[in-house]
């Protein structure tokens, strides 16, 4: 059986430049896939490519068995400055969303569907304040409640708690997480924690550097679900991985590039598991 | 003009000229007395139509007949938009909105006051306005084509003689003599107005070339005393009141009544388009009678006093009535503290004589308004209806000339209108051809 | 300071610099002593001894104008004299229909070219171009071409007021937040929701500021328009009186004319206000 997600041979060049070349990998239905890579590897480009967004110079994405061929509902985005309309509220803001989704429904049924998210990420009471009343958190919970409520295949997530305080962020990654398990989502997030990416994905991807970035290594979480914020630095495995990834962010990465550490012409990355 | 086809250069053809109003019973006499059509033409190419007719009807009552077959018929259009510039050279077509001269005549008249004479010429040119207040010479120029599209348009009587003056500004008050204006700044109303052709007529005739040696600005009649007392002129040659308006407001004096150069010298016009006519000959009719009975009263030295006090409010001249008074009283302050009495210092002859306009012919070719060849008699007789005039000052019972062509002097000078050219030739300050 | 001590005395300020104003204006103007009644026939025709406004108007005569005409704006004595209420309202329906066309045709145009960089650099130079022409200059070629001189006042309000409208709509709609764009890209928003839900709304405010620049400059325009063309309106009436060289009456409808700008102003920026978002 083919894969959920299939990404094939993306590459994206700009004239002689090539951003990233090579990129290869699947996902399946319910998976949580954290990519990291340090800035100008194209982390973004391949977000927006699965999103539809963007266009890829070579290669194709499928998922569900079509390939992507431009936005659609089926992918929900978190952008990364939560790209909320600042004329609307909280409400109509994912209100915009759902009605986009269901053009038929009635005020109330809107109303009643929108409620259920706001509910959903914590935001109750603040459904009509404009987003300039909200917090930065609050936003970003806005923003995620408004792809969550168009109920899409695949959620995609462009660094979403870059901004955030440290306790706002533990805050909310632990609803995503509970919302993601609850609604078996499958998400593909960009990241640049180490630490929310351990806590959060099944499978870490790691990017060379860029520019001519490649997907390096494919890190299979070896951490057991469900995950504990406050108890996963206590699993022995924890600081195994951590230090997988952070070594390949401090060391790896720039060899990769150089052309160093690339494995004979793999065409994917290389799946690393520390079990 | 050689686009023109009939005798009288205002339609496409012949016949369409012969359909033309009253024309079509002189036409039908006229093809009895000349069956050739040859001999015809040439019998009014020679005379002029208008000349032709009145020959005709002094032995065949046109009068009569006319009067059986039109004479007070209901006007096509009795809702009637006219143009006028607040002075007093309209008070006739003012006068008789007050004193319902038009309601009489079944006419229920807007009078429209407007800003400037190129406005004027556009609203007639756009049809905004029926009928209106011209310079004189506008309706010549208008028809002509220069300066504007051309359109013909007609003079049904003339609003008035006299009332301009050259006033100079107050501190000009030793400069009596105009060959010391040498760089001079004046204003005029529009360079198709008799003040512009008087006053180069005047600094010429003192060695002055207008053109080169002083500068002559068009300005709105209203504007003349802010621009005197602003400074940005020396002074102007213009309509009344606002000479007088000059000296009330101690801004400057009255140098020089016009009446001084050409005494009974034609000022405004009032006229209308010829389609309007061919459209509305009732209605031309009725306006005809309306203003010829206003220009009657305004003749009267006695009714003048009440006349000011109908045309100075702010929806005519919005002018003081001392001010409008001693225009048309004759009876001022010149500014130089002494009070003169020239009863006519305006006067209101409606006769619209075509030997006006020769003269303004021969001043346009004079300055270069108009080059090339000029055909005076024919121009000014289509023009200048002196034929309908005549008709309907016999109707109101009032006198008018039997020719229509007059030989005047201008500052002691003859002008012979039969002889333009020659007259034209006799000019030494004139600009080059 | 806190924020309402300096509004009063901002206030107080403001109050102060009026009474200079008005102070100066009543010493400059301080009726001179009456001139004896008329000796002669000759002053009596100047006018000397009779009512009559010479010099600059004191306080107390733009005052007892101002009364004159408040108490009465809707008089109509014919053609060529009404009042200033009803010559407002001419002003204010040319201004409005000029406005109002304005507003149809820079919109959806500024919209398109906003929309599109290739209509954008293709008009910028007719844009450019044609922004710096006087409005008044048009007058002569629109009474020539449209032969109406009250659609002509129209038109010139329109060419006017068009000029900020589409510079600022399509400078509003092209710099509309990528990310907007792309959040109704991904929700696949229709164009026509993607136009009035997302762009409209986004662009409003810099809409509503050339539109509140645009309501400036006609309201600047129509005065000077009616002056030129005559007929009604507040412009109209500022030149009847010159004509009269009435400077009282001119005073009181400059200061009319300032009022009504001012309200005009006002209302677009709540209009403004309305539409403005904090980001």
């Amino acid at each position: 059986m083919m894969s959920f997600l299939q990404v094939q041979d993306l590459a994206k060049r700009y004239g002689g430049t090539t951003v990233f070349e090579r990129v290869n990998f699947t996902m399946e239905r319910g998976e949580f896939v954290c990519i990291i890579g340090h800035s100008g590897c194209g982390k973004t480009t391949i977000l927006n490519i699965l999103a539809g967004l963007d266009r890829a110079t070579e290669g194709a994405v499928v998922m569900d068995n079509r390939e992507v061929a431009g936005p659609s509902l089926e992918r929900g985005v978190v952008f990364q400055g939560h790209a909320l309309m600042p004329w609307l509220s909280a409400m109509n803001n994912i209100a915009f969303a759902v009605r986009s989704r269901w053009p038929d429904w009635n005020r109330i049924q809107v109303q009643t569907h929108c409620q259920k998210f706001i509910d959903l990420v914590g935001l109750t009471g603040a459904e009509h304040k404009k987003p300039a009343m909200l917090s930065g958190g609050m936003k970003q919970r806005v923003g995620i409640a408004r792809a969550f409520a168009i109920q899409p295949k695949m959620l995609l997530l462009d660094e979403p708690f870059g901004a955030l305080d440290a306790l706002t962020r533990g805050t909310i990654q632990d609803e995503l997480l509970r919302i993601c398990e609850a609604t078996n989502q499958t998400v593909f997030m960009i990241t640049h924690d180490v630490d929310e990416a351990i806590l959060l994905a099944d499978r870490i991807l790691l990017m060379s550097n860029g520019p001519g970035a490649c997907l390096a290594e494919a890190v299979i979480n070896p951490l057991a679900k469900p995950r504990d914020r406050h108890s996963i630095h206590h699993d022995a495995q924890y600081y195994g991985v951590r230090n997988h990834i952070v070594d390949f962010l401090v060391n790896r990465s720039k060899r990769y590039q150089s052309g160093e550490l690339r494995s004979a012409r793999s065409p994917s990355a290389k799946i690393v598991n520390l079990r | 003009m050689s686009a023109m086809k009939c005798i009288c250069g205002a339609h496409h053809s012949q016949e369409e000229h012969d359909l033309n109003d009253r024309r079509l019973l002189e036409a039908a006499v006229m093809r009895a007395l000349f069956p050739n059509v040859a001999r015809r033409r040439k019998f009014l190419a020679s005379v002029g139509a208008s000349t032709a007719g009145a020959a005709v009807s002094t032995f065949f009552p046109f009068g009569a007949l006319e009067a059986m077959a039109q004479e007070k018929g209901k006007p096509e259009k009795p809702d009637l938009k006219i143009g006028f510039i607040p002075i007093t050279c309209a008070t006739p077509l003012i006068m008789a909105d007050p004193l319902g001269f038009y309601r009489e005549q079944g006419l229920k008249v807007t009078l429209n006051k407007t800003a400037g004479w190129a406005l004027i010429r556009d609203k007639m040119l756009n049809k905004e306005h029926d009928a209106s207040h011209f310079l004189s010479p506008m309706p010549l120029a208008i028809s002509m084509g220069l300066g504007s599209a051309q359109q013909p348009m007609r003079v049904m009587t003339v609003q008035n003689i006299n009332g301009q003056a050259i006033t100079l500004h107050a501190k000009h008050k030793d400069k009596r003599d105009p060959k010391q204006w040498k760089g001079f700044k004046f204003a005029v109303p529009f360079d198709y107005s008799m003040h512009n052709f008087l006053l180069r007529y005047y600094v010429a005739e003192a060695g002055l070339d207008p053109d080169t040696d002083i500068q002559i600005r068009v300005t709105p009649p209203p504007e003349m005393v802010a621009n005197l007392r602003a400074g940005n002129i020396d002074g102007f040659l213009g309509p009344d009141p606002f000479n007088q308006r000059a000296v009330y407001d101690e801004v400057g004096f009255i140098h020089m009544l016009s009446k001084e150069l050409w005494n009974g010298h034609p000022c405004c016009a009032f006229g209308t388009s010829e389609a309007f006519i061919k459209e509305n000959p009732n209605t031309f009719a009725a306006l005809y009678r309306s203003v010829l009975t206003a220009a009657r009263m305004a003749r009267e030295a006695k009714n003048r006093p009440l006349i000011a006090k109908v045309i100075s409010p702010p929806n005519y001249l919005n002018q003081p009535e001392t001010v409008v008074e001693q225009v048309l009283t004759g009876t001022f302050a010149d500014g130089l503290g002494n009070v003169q009495k020239v009863p006519d210092r305006a006067d209101f002859d409606p006769f619209p004589w075509q030997s006006m306009a020769v003269w303004i012919l021969t001043q346009m070719k004079r300055w270069g308004y108009v080059k090339g060849d000029v055909n005076y008699k024919q121009i000014a007789e289509q023009v200048f209806l002196v034929t309908d005039a005549k008709k309907y000052m016999a109707q109101l019972e009032m006198k008018a000339p039997a020719s229509a062509y007059a030989k005047v002097k201008v500052m002691g000078k003859e002008f012979d209108p039969s002889q333009p050219e020659k007259y034209l030739a006799s000019f030494a300050v004139r600009k080059d051809v | 300071m806190n924020g309402r001590a300096q509004s009063l005395v901002a206030g107080l300020l403001s109050l102060l610099f009026l009474g200079v104003f008005l102070g100066i204006w009543h010493l400059a103007t301080v009726p001179k002593k009456q001139a004896e009644a008329p000796v002669d026939e000759y002053s009596k025709l100047l006018g000397k001894g009779a009512k009559k406004s010479e010099g600059f108007p004191t306080l107390s005569q733009i005052g007892e104008a101002a009364f004159t005409q408040l108490k009465d704006p809707l008089y109509d004595r014919g053609a060529n004299d009404k009042g200033i209420g009803i010559q407002l309202g001419w002003s204010l329906m040319r201004v409005g229909a000029g406005y109002a066309l304005a507003i149809l045709f820079a919109v959806p145009l500024g919209f398109l070219i906003g929309m599109s960089p290739v209509l954008y650099k293709a008009l910028n130079p007719f844009i450019q171009l044609l922004k710096p022409i006087s409005p008044l200059a048009w007058m002569p070629l629109a009474l020539y071409t449209i032969k109406d001189s009250s659609i002509s006042g129209i038109f010139v309000i329109f060419i006017c007021s068009v000029w900020p409208m589409l510079i600022n709509t399509a400078f509003g709609v092209a710099s509309v937040r990528r990310d907007w764009l792309n959040v109704a890209r991904t929700l696949e928003a229709t164009p026509w929701r993607k136009a009035f839900e997302v762009i409209l709304p986004a662009a409003a405010p810099t809409i509503l500021t050339g539109m509140r620049i645009s309501i400036g400059i006609a309201w600047l325009v129509i005065v000077a328009a009616e002056m030129l063309v005559g007929g009604t309106g507040i412009g109209y009436f500022v030149w009847n009186e010159w004509n009269n060289l009435n400077l009282t009456n001119v005073i009181f409808a400059i200061l009319v004319i300032g009022v009504v700008g001012m309200v005009l102003d006002f209302l677009i920026g709540r209009l403004q206000a309305a539409v403005t978002y904090v980001e």
